[in-house]
């Protein structure tokens, strides 16, 4: 968009993906800041530094498309739980949908074997 | 072990705060908070005095000033901005409909304006300043109905202006 911002491409499709696989996170229910985070930065290949999940969570907070709650743990002080609102689950739906065919049609040309195949 | 009494997390503490103080009080102290909770969880298991253990879970974190940039960066592929700022061109719209110039700062307070209120909504929240942009635009309308008014009752009445 902004001359002088073409960064790494992988890395600015990983920033555009990741709050995607964080709502997706929580498809099955809530969770706490501390195991999404942990989730996040094990999986392999999205080479996060955990501290900067934090600051997606707090917008997609603002965004309306999570929200927290403060619940008690057996051990230490209380923690906030992450669960996707209405429009989150709408949001995550249209991006996976949206997200399947991109893959595809990228895969699809960068592929060699794929397009051989074909 | 508690992550209050480790001096490593204090001073990782202390340059976060200090680098957040570029973001909205709200925001800047829940991300402190947060990341401290996450300290908290991470070294819950470890005795007091590891540092290793300490330092390994501030690596992972990655550094404040990196943290901030994400909480800075609203949207990915926007510049970077610190909160949301007044587009500058909804300022000029109005400006220039109030400064009024004989009719052409209606024109360019209706072209600065609909830029503007452009502008605004491809910035994904960085810029605000829509209902500016929007009383440039209504105050570059009644200008130019102004304009336009003058020049009719003129031309219809050719003799009374002398």
């Amino acid at each position: 968009m902004e001359p002088g911002r073409a960064r790494n491409p992988v890395s600015q499709l990983r920033k555009g993906t990741l709050e995607y696989c964080v709502l997706a996170l929580l498809r099955d229910g809530q969770r706490y800041g501390f195991e999404l985070v942990r989730t996040l930065s094990e999986t392999d290949g999205l080479l996060v530094s955990e501290g900067t999940i934090y600051p997606l969570l707090s917008r997609l907070r603002r965004d309306e498309l999570v929200s927290t709650s403060w619940q008690e743990s057996e051990a230490g002080p209380p923690r906030r739980y992450y669960q996707l609102t209405d429009a989150g689950k709408r949001a995550l739906a249209d991006f996976s949908d949206e997200w399947a065919r991109f893959r595809d049609a990228v895969d699809a040309l960068v592929t060699p074997q794929r397009r051989a195949g074909r | 072990m508690n992550v209050h009494t480790d001096p490593l997390v204090d001073d990782y503490l202390r340059r976060l705060d200090a680098a957040a103080s570029t973001l909205p009080t709200d925001q800047r102290d829940e991300l402190v908070s947060e990341i401290r909770d996450h300290l908290q969880e991470a070294l819950s298991q470890t005795p007091p005095g590891d540092q290793a253990a300490v330092r390994n879970a501030l690596e992972r974190l990655g550094s404040p000033e990196e943290i901030v940039a994400a909480a800075a960066d609203p949207a990915p592929g926007q510049p970077a901005g610190v909160g949301s700022q007044v587009n500058v061109l909804a300022i000029a719209s109005v400006a220039v409909a109030v400064l009024w110039f004989a009719g052409f700062g209606a024109v360019l307070a209706l072209v600065f304006g609909y830029r503007a209120r452009r502008q605004i909504k491809d910035s994904a929240g960085t810029q605000t300043g829509s209902g500016l942009a929007t009383a440039g635009i209504i105050l570059g309308w009644i200008g130019i109905a102004i304009v336009v008014t003058a020049v009719i009752l003129i031309a219809l009445h050719p003799n009374k202006s002398q």
